[in-house]
């Protein structure tokens, strides 16, 4: 019972992490009907710009895990906007419908490349903001970084859905995603808009990375899989559903710590791959997805 | 106030409009008949920039404002309430209504009396005002189409684009929305009208054009476009 409960503490931080690139994916398809396929590669540069600053790999720590937050948000948001201005702007300007596809994994794969060149092959260790002392509920052992994983999901998303409802901006960002010709009619620059959700997409990327980094390990390969897992997460929740993303990652994390307990780490990413196949064919706008039915 | 001189617009490589030119005076209703696919939404789309013309240019005030983003053109003062009233469905009546103040919330933009002219904009439009807090997507047509106008009025505007009001709506609700357009002109607003219904446009206009097939084929007063047989045989249901 207490393995159980266990499996499903530690489940569900993973969750809230693959809930929160997620809703990166979601970001951008809800302004622009863009992905950014680079955005485990955010998570990524995040991570390792985060150890560079709080850990000790460049003759660091310079600032603590707290201090390190900002600037590492900072530099998630600006790596969006190239990703935007360079992969996606033109495509869409030139009305290419998959050119965005291309140019993101792309650029995700030149990221990978660089931060391989910068920071070596080898995964680091990320220094723990708190005790690695496992604590103890119910008879269950979760490491406070776990808590901490699932209490900056929820902060970072409660705080993007404040914004959307009370600031004109958010407003502004909302009206874009529904209707982005009567959006410019209303005075909003809608291409700014874009580069926006692409700067919170990566920004919200960087943050998955620097709080899941403690618990696994940090290197240029560390997102790839979150990035691809992510993704999944986006479409067995429904890309225009903010729940749907949290119980679609809930759900994977889950199933996988299950799988890997009860069955075999080998098949632990099988459940989840077989849940999308099973939402793509029986529900393709995803479990909370609202189809969305184009009037004529 | 607002110039249009010959201006030619296309969708992908279908032209549609061939040389359109007509102009708005400061003060005046203005309002642009025809039957369905004259080109009477494809002018007023290049005029507030949802569509780049290929040739022709537009001026508003002396400016010109041909092939600007629609976000800049709004920001000169002008106003579009489109046709199919793109109201954000998932926002509230009193979201949608700040949306069109959009420009006057923001970084530069004159706040002015916002909270005044939300309370008149709901005074203007009685309906919106027990609806404020329900989703714009929950209205009924003619509540959706008020709140179109009335988000348009938010950006206190010198020039109004009314892309078919009427469109859709019933017969009583009609007459509701010429009421306001009548309350609008009395008030000084200036105003291009695309409408169907030619007679009651005629009626609150000062000034009509007639489209057809992407060019004006008539222009006039519209006390005398009323009493022109061609017209009224093709457009006011005359002789038949």
């Amino acid at each position: 019972m207490a393995i159980l409960l266990q499996l499903l503490l530690s489940g569900a931080a993973l969750g809230m992490i693959y809930a929160v690139i997620a809703f990166g994916y979601q970001s951008t398809f809800a302004t622009s009907g863009t992905l950014n396929f680079g955005q485990g590669e955010a998570l990524m540069l995040g991570a390792l710009v985060g150890l560079t600053l709080a850990g000790n790999v460049a003759g660091g720590p310079y600032l603590n895990y707290w201090l390190m937050l900002p600037p590492v948000l900072l530099f998630g948001a600006l790596q969006g906007v190239v990703v935007e201005r360079i992969g996606v702007r033109p495509a869409i300007q030139s009305k290419s419908e998959f050119g965005w596809i291309m140019s993101t994994i792309a650029l995700g794969i030149i990221f990978r490349n660089v931060a391989e060149n910068v920071w070596g092959h080898d995964d680091l260790p990320f220094p723990s903001p708190l005790p690695t002392e496992p604590l103890h509920l119910f008879g269950a052992s979760v490491l406070p970084m776990e808590l901490l994983v699932a209490a900056g999901a929820v902060v970072m998303m409660v705080a993007v859905e404040l914004f959307n409802r009370r600031s004109i901006y958010g407003k502004a960002v909302v009206a874009t995603s529904t209707d982005r010709d009567a959006a410019g009619l209303m005075g909003i620059n809608t291409s700014l808009v874009i580069t926006f959700s692409y700067a919170l997409s990566s920004m919200t990327a960087a943050f998955a990375g620097v709080l899941i980094a403690p618990v696994t390990l940090t290197g240029a390969s560390m997102g790839t899989a979150l990035g691809l897992k992510a993704f999944a997460v986006a479409i067995i929740g429904g890309l225009n559903s903010g729940l749907g993303v949290v119980v679609g990652g809930v759900l994977l994390g889950v199933t996988e710590k299950l799988t890997g307990y009860y069955v075999s780490t080998g098949y632990q990413d099988v459940p989840g791959l077989i849940l999308l196949l099973l939402v793509l064919s029986v529900k393709p706008s995803g479990l909370f997805g609202k189809t969305i039915i184009k009037k004529v | 106030m607002l110039k249009i001189e010959h201006l030619t617009a296309a969708y992908g490589k279908v032209s549609v409009l061939h040389g359109v030119s007509l102009s708005v005076q400061k003060g005046q209703v203005v309002t642009l008949i025809g039957s369905n696919g004259a080109g009477k939404t494809t002018t007023m789309r290049a005029i507030s920039g949802m569509l780049k013309p290929t040739s022709g240019s537009i001026t508003l005030e002396g400016r010109n404002i041909t092939g600007m983003p629609s976000h800049r053109i709004c920001r000169l003062g002008l106003a579009h309430s489109p046709e199919g009233r793109r109201v954000f469905p998932t926002q509230s009546v009193r979201d949608n209504l700040l949306l069109g103040a959009f420009t006057r919330l923001t970084f530069g933009g004159d706040r002015g009396d916002i909270d005044g002219d939300l309370d008149r904009a709901l005074d203007l439009f009685p309906r919106l005002r027990e609806r404020k807090d329900q989703l714009a997507g929950t209205l009924s047509g003619g509540e959706q189409q008020m709140l179109a106008m009335a988000r348009a009025l938010m950006l206190k505007p010198d020039v109004l684009l009314l892309d078919e009001p009427s469109m859709g709506l019933a017969p009583i609700i009609v007459e509701e929305v010429f009421q306001i357009i009548r309350r609008l002109k009395e008030q000084g607003m200036t105003m291009l009208l695309v409408e169907q219904f030619a007679a009651a446009a005629l009626g609150v206009a000062d000034y009509g054009y007639v489209m057809e097939n992407g060019r004006i084929s008539v222009e006039g007063p519209a006390a005398q476009l009323q009493n022109d047989p061609a017209v009224r045989a093709a457009y006011l249901g005359g002789g038949h």
